[in-house]
């Protein structure tokens, strides 16, 4: 229990009393009602979806990885390209009269080194584009846990139902961490930031 | 910039480790090391010569505020710079890791562009 929970307990000592009372009226409408048998294939099937989850994450994961490994090449590579370009234009220019004779060689040496240098921007975006991972991740771990939790509760509820449960015995509320991840929809709300700008303009207003 | 600077890079997730590894090498830090979360960077910058900590915040054992706090606490790594790079967007974020110490605040997803334009100010502001 932590310490808000003690402090609404303390101040309100019926308060447990009385949810323990509803909890176990919605046990015996649940019974009567049939749900308990579904309320557990849900319960069961909460632990196959936190995998699934999982594995969709360790999956864009080992993808994102497999850009990354990619890019490193082709920049090692482009890097290359573009040198060899350099030193063609500086071997074209060095030989007497062939410039001249044919100013071409020079013109598409150049573009080698300026387009591989344009694609080399374009693996570093690639690259960028990878911090999905790291995003969608944070996003998918918040959801895993979020099933843990509703799994725990209902488990708790399950177990309540049987007979000897008592109310009160549901040890299912745990802390939520303090940091809430990426926000996946900054619509409507003045608590968080949406860009970079936003927070450059945050911080400047505090004088930082 | 007259001395080569040596980076620590803290996240938990590698994916992010290896871009921030590898902007920071295209614009010009090529020394840079690892941590995937607070309590292995602090032990490394304890061990290690660092001049400067790029930090995540959501990580387990450690998250980026307490490492802030550690090294701003510590008499040897006080003077280092630390720039968060995170997905936390909150304004209460922000702002407290601006008046625990941080040297800058980046927010995920976030471009090559900013992460110089932010380097460099730090640099500026503590004549480096």
């Amino acid at each position: 229990m932590n310490e808000q929970q003690e402090e609404a307990a303390s101040g309100n000592p019926d308060m447990f009393r009385q949810l323990g009372t509803i909890t176990r009226q919605l046990h015996d409408a649940l019974k009567e009602l049939g749900y308990t048998d579904k309320l557990k294939g849900t319960v069961d099937q909460l632990p196959d979806a936190q995998s699934r989850l999982s594995y969709i994450a360790r999956l864009t994961g080992e993808a994102a990885e497999k850009v990354l490994n990619h890019v490193d090449e082709g920049k090692a590579e482009q890097a290359k390209i573009a040198e060899r370009g350099r030193q063609l234009a500086d071997t074209i220019s060095r030989v007497p009269g062939l410039a001249r004779a044919m100013p071409e060689l020079l013109e598409w040496s150049k573009d080698i080194v300026s387009l591989s240098e344009k694609s080399d921007a374009r693996l570093t975006d690639i690259m960028m584009a990878q911090d999905f991972h790291d995003l969608t991740g944070q996003v998918i771990g918040r959801v895993v846990q979020l099933a843990g939790t509703i799994e725990e509760q209902l488990l708790s509820l399950l177990l309540q139902s049987a007979p000897g449960g008592q109310p009160g015995q549901d040890h299912a509320i745990v802390d939520q961490p303090a940091l809430a991840g990426p926000v996946v929809n900054a619509e409507g709300r003045t608590d968080v930031v949406s860009d970079q700008a936003q927070v450059d303009d945050l911080l400047a207003s505090l004088g930082f | 910039m007259s001395t080569p600077m040596k980076f620590l890079i803290v996240d938990d997730f590698s994916t992010m480790r290896r871009i921030v590894r590898n902007l920071l090498k295209e614009i010009g830090h090529a020394d840079a090391d690892e941590a995937e979360d607070g309590a292995i960077a602090l032990s490394k910058l304890r061990n290690g010569a660092f001049n400067f900590v790029v930090s995540d915040i959501n990580m387990p054992n450690m998250n980026g505020f307490e490492l802030l706090a550690q090294i701003k606490q510590d008499e040897k790594l006080k003077h280092l710079p630390v720039l968060m790079v995170t997905a936390e967007a909150r304004k209460e974020d922000i702002v407290m890791a601006a008046q625990n110490g941080a040297a800058g605040y980046i927010v995920k997803p976030f471009t090559k562009a900013t992460l110089e334009e932010k380097l460099a100010n730090i640099f500026k502001k503590l004549g480096i």
